[in-house]
């Protein structure tokens, strides 16, 4: 395994004092943090400095590092610890088998705790993961679903990556699951599939998956809340005039009329054409558009200048 | 209608990951960063799937970053603000768009 140089990760001198740790510290987990950092590699970046600072921070398992770096910093790639060594550090809130830390962190620092458990049993020693129950970790997926898909409960069937330890290693398998999208879900709405996350180990229970819901856009509707938004374009003459449009909908289409002397964005409201909500639907709101003909042939020219001629609106009667 | 497991996470559920315990939630419950959907005692907490989305980070922000209950608190409301506003300017921008294409 790889030889991890923490002052290095930290970027800290090997004297450093506690508070220049700790200030290194925060200077770099503000920057890689996965909540404050979106990027691919963030995630990997952060557990390093953590595993960095959660080994300098403590006393006793600085000093025990120190130690082991005396005998391993010229290893590299082929670090093992030295033969019979035993950590004396107490692990605190992480936990020193977790996945979260590297197979360096876990050999070094996990060899007491290990031996402490199996001391009864002589068959079992030298382990560098737990060999007591642990929780598999929660996992979550974005799933993207169609507005269409929220009105009924649909199916669907979901691919990802898992962690698993198979033989004391950790790998990644592909899990493929079909899901049951429950009806009237929300963009954001998280869903819990109890017991589909990582895998526990020796006998633990698995982790949750969570499915985080992502509404896809679609091209004719907005979502607010549990309304939609549409625009509908409008000839000039049929602002004026009124007519009568078939208007389409997430689940067919509906006629509405819109009436004479109508502006543009103004809105008309199509009752219960939304989203579901926990009891009945949401509204779907008509923003009107009026829209010119791209062209004019010179039948309509002739119309239009016989409108200006006759008609007294300013459009720009406020300016003056 | 959903059932209750798939939106909701019971305390004792949630405290079986390592990374959390009670005393943990009740900070994060005190300090008003999440509320329980249900229950009067703490045994019979149990949060919306949402809620434990925030509730997760805002113990990981106090532990890894280091921040304190208060600063946490803060934090995360602006992490929910920015999310709400960042969703609502993507909506808008969008229904512009729409309005302003010929």
């Amino acid at each position: 395994m790889e030889f991890k140089d923490y002052y290095a990760i930290l970027g800290v001198a090997k004297d450093a004092e506690l508070k220049e740790i700790k200030k290194a510290y925060r200077k770099l987990a503000l920057e890689f943090h996965p909540d404050m950092n979106a990027a691919d590699d963030a995630e990997e970046k952060f557990k390093e400095v953590a595993e960095a600072y959660e080994v300098l921070k403590d006393t006793e398992k600085r000093a025990e590092y120190d130690e082991i770096r005396k005998y391993g910093a010229g290893q590299k790639q082929g670090f093992t610890p030295p033969p019979g060594w035993q950590s004396e550090s107490q692990h605190t809130h992480w936990d020193a088998n977790s996945e979260d830390f590297s197979d360096f962190f876990n050999s070094v620092f996990s060899a007491r705790r290990s031996r402490q458990q199996s001391h009864n049993d002589p068959f079992s020693q030298g382990y560098t993961r737990a060999d007591y129950p642990m929780t598999g970790q929660d996992a979550e997926l974005e799933v993207p679903i169609f507005l269409e898909d929220t009105l009924h409960s649909s199916a669907k069937t979901v691919e990802f990556m898992q962690s698993e330890v198979v033989n004391a290693q950790l790998v990644k398998k592909k899990k493929t699951l079909k899901v049951k999208i429950p009806q009237g879900v929300v963009d954001g709405q998280r869903i819990r599939l109890k017991g589909q996350g990582g895998k526990g180990s020796q006998g633990g229970e698995n982790g949750d998956l969570y499915l985080h819901i992502r509404l896809v856009p679609h091209p004719l509707f907005d979502v607010q809340g549990h309304d939609l938004t549409m625009t509908l374009p409008l000839a000039p003459w049929e602002a004026i005039l009124g007519t009568e449009i078939t208007v389409p909908t997430l689940d067919g289409k509906v006629k509405m009329t819109v009436q004479p002397n109508s502006q543009t964005g103004q809105k008309l409201r199509i009752k219960g054409k939304g989203l579901k909500r926990k009891s009945g639907y949401g509204d779907l709101f008509a923003v009107l558009k009026i829209v010119n003909p791209p062209e004019t042939d010179e039948k309509a020219l002739t119309l239009w200048n016989e409108l200006a001629k006759t008609s007294a609106f300013d459009p720009r009667k406020e300016w003056s | 209608m959903m059932n209750d497991s798939i939106r909701k996470v019971s305390i004792e559920e949630l405290c079986k990951s390592k990374d959390i315990n009670q005393t943990l939630v009740m900070e994060v419950v005190e300090f008003g960063i999440a509320r329980p959907v249900e229950g009067n005692t703490i045994q019979d907490w149990k949060f919306d799937t949402s809620t434990v989305h925030w509730l997760k980070k805002a113990i990981r922000l106090n532990r890894q970053l280091e921040i304190d209950w208060v600063g946490v608190a803060m934090v995360i409301e602006l992490l929910k603000q920015r999310e709400a506003l960042e969703y609502e300017n993507h909506t808008l921008q969008r229904q512009l768009a729409r309005f302003l294409e010929s």
